[in-house]
């Protein structure tokens, strides 16, 4: 009895301690985490080869073959955007991961890639994870039209309309904020549902996400108007380069600067999503 | 005296008790071998049989015969695709030539395969999403087999099958887009101002009928209300008619060539009704103006009563009425469905246009 209940306070004793020194610990890794570069130290080089999340959402955007976390036939502009991010940065993708699903990405602490490129927009969890680029893509509202409808030249221009959206998407928040029109909009389940509404004329204007309008206007252009511009969210996907993995968010920052000024980033957009969102016009 | 019965009492109903364990435990044996055994030759069985692979006609799943020995056979007969005979009757495979089998398990009635990274290849959404329906039907169709399970390189696909998800195990391939549910084509129907929204029900019925006849009229096909393969691929390609003449404001345009009442909005067709107007050209066409609503309405010289009658010129009126052919058959009032009657009665209000329009201008 007595060697049973001396047993029980040690291991008692044993947890305690155990829980004092992860208690006592817990900031020490916070900080190390925060600041992979002490102040005044240099830099550490860029590594040389590269971890690369995905989020595998849709053949557009990344999608691939997942064997055992590792992403083997990977594809889309995500995938492109990573290769060609990578090689100015004077590194190679190694290996692609799947980040599954994007809430891991809010786990915290120190990643087990260097760059994430999953549709992440910026949100305190996820800066929580790593440190977030300027945006790559526009994660605004393109204003798709019906056949023969005038093109608008404003957001007052499409008050008069009867707007469409995919139910409880940001597009849907932004026809009940920005715009604001007179008539109640249509609410559509799906991008099919949604294309169908327009093409048979139930409503006038759709508010598409940016990324998706190259594939909802694909194969169907004679039946629907055109892409007449875009409602700026103020937001966009953005690189998440993971703490401690060595990469200079301003590396990455400059890299995707330089391919937006010299067409690569456009380029992208057009043989992956179809259309260039920064060619569109922007509605004010 | 009495406890030596009771022991024998509960002896007896013990041995009944297990008499009754044995039954139950024997009866899910029985079914278990029973399903062994009718499935087990069709999974996998080495003797030569018919079986059914998947291709595509016009983006139609199509079944063709094909005589393999076992599941793999089959498997490599949709590989293969068409035969040369089959091609000339426009059968095709979405499937990528050169796709190579990795591997093919059957387990608790899924079978699970394995193919080559050829399999991946292409972007066309449409090719993508058809070839896992050819092998989802392919496998189906195998006696025994509930679902399929697809592997690319040793790996599961993510996102490059848009409407799957590969992630588990496929029990049904995606209903196919170009036949539309009647669901569906009430939708279609009311999206383009046929129907009211309320009638997508995806049950068969008069209002769906009376939808399609005025979209028939719409588009000058024979009047007959049937929803044929000829509607359907009219209406894949409708769009929302369009008012004849330009003007704010809500109005009423009264189509006689097509016999169809069209409630317009600031140029903006709302509904559009099916109507049987004056025989004989005895509705007059011109510019008028609702003048008198009633809700029950007594025709003196024909004595008949006409519910929901909005008059737009002397006694002429639309208003509901029992019979509404897809010809002129009335005096010269605009005869309505019932369904249709309210709702012409609360849009065309005093005052509202009524255009009547004898020919398409």
């Amino acid at each position: 009895m007595r060697r049973r209940r001396l047993r029980r306070v040690r291991n008692r004793r044993a947890v305690l301690a155990i829980a004092v020194c992860a208690i006592a610990a817990a900031p020490l890794a916070a900080q190390a985490a925060q600041s992979p570069t002490p102040p005044g130290a240099a830099p550490p080089s860029p590594p040389a080869s590269l971890v690369v999340a995905l989020g595998l959402r849709d053949p557009s955007l990344d999608a691939g073959v997942v064997r055992g976390g590792e992403v083997v036939l990977a594809r889309g502009f995500e995938v492109e955007l990573a290769r060609l991010l990578a090689r100015r940065l004077g590194a190679r993708v190694e290996r692609l991961v799947e980040l599954r699903p994007a809430v891991r990405l809010i786990a915290g602490g120190a990643s087990s890639w260097q760059l994430a490129l999953a549709g992440i927009e910026p949100s305190p969890q996820a800066r929580a994870a790593g440190v977030l680029s300027d945006p790559y893509l526009p994660s605004d509202a393109a204003v798709v039209l019906r056949r023969h409808l005038p093109r608008p030249r404003s957001i007052a221009d499409l008050r008069g309309h009867l707007l469409c959206a995919l139910r409880g998407s940001d597009e849907a928040r932004a026809i009940a904020t920005v715009v604001r029109p007179k008539a109640a909009p249509l609410l559509a389940t799906g991008l099919d549902r949604l294309r169908e509404q327009l093409r048979t004329g139930a409503c006038d204007v759709a508010l598409v996400p940016v990324v998706d309008t190259g594939r909802f206007l694909r194969g169907h252009g004679s039946q629907l108007g055109p892409a007449a511009g875009r409602i700026p969210s103020g937001r966009g996907f953005v690189v998440a380069v993971g703490r401690g993995g060595g990469l200079d968010v301003a590396a990455v920052n400059a890299a995707l600067q330089r391919m937006r000024n010299d067409g690569t980033l456009g380029r992208l957009a057009r043989t992956w999503l179809g259309l260039d969102p920064a060619t569109l016009r922007i509605l004010r | 005296m009495w406890f030596p019965r009771v022991a024998r009492r509960i002896r007896g109903d013990e041995r009944e008790l297990r008499r009754v364990r044995r039954v139950r435990l024997a009866i899910p044996a029985a079914v278990g071998a029973c399903a062994l055994v009718t499935a087990a030759p069709a999974l996998g069985g080495p003797e030569a049989r018919h079986g059914q692979v998947w291709f595509v006609r016009d983006g139609e799943p199509v079944a063709v015969s094909r005589t393999a020995p076992a599941m793999p056979g089959l498997l490599r007969a949709l590989l293969a695709g068409p035969t040369r005979a089959e091609r000339a009757k426009g059968l095709r495979s979405a499937i990528p030539a050169g796709t190579d089998v990795r591997e093919l398990t059957i387990a608790r009635r899924i079978v699970t395969v394995d193919l080559g990274g050829r399999f991946v290849s292409g972007r066309d959404e449409a090719s993508l999403t058809t070839r896992i329906g050819q092998l989802v039907r392919t496998f189906r169709a195998v006696p025994g087999v509930v679902g399929v399970r697809i592997r690319v390189e040793g790996g599961i696909p993510v996102g490059l099958f848009p409407g799957y998800n590969l992630r588990r195990t496929i029990r049904a391939p995606l209903a196919s887009q170009s036949a539309p549910s009647l669901r569906d084509t009430q939708q279609l129907l009311a999206d383009l101002g046929f129907m009211a929204q309320t009638g997508v029900t995806g049950r068969p019925g008069d209002e769906t009928s009376v939808a399609v006849l005025a979209f028939e009229k719409w588009t000058g096909m024979p009047r007959d209300g049937v929803l044929g393969a000829d509607v359907l691929e009219a209406l894949s390609r409708a769009t929302r008619p369009e008012p004849t003449r330009h003007a704010p404001g809500k109005r009423v345009e009264l189509l006689l060539d097509r016999q169809l009442a069209v409630a317009i909005v600031n140029d903006r067709v709302e509904r559009v009704f099916h109507i049987s107007s004056g025989s004989g050209g005895r509705t007059p066409s011109g510019s008028f103006r609702v003048y008198r609503k009633e809700r029950l309405s007594w025709s003196v010289p024909f004595s008949v009563w006409m519910p929901w009658a909005s008059y737009f010129t002397g006694g002429i009126a639309f208003h509901e009425y029992s019979y509404v052919p897809a010809y002129p058959a009335s005096h010269g009032c605009v005869r309505m469905m019932a369904r249709d009657a309210p709702l012409m009665y609360a849009f065309a209000t005093t005052g509202t246009p009524v255009d009547v329009i004898r020919g398409r201008v």
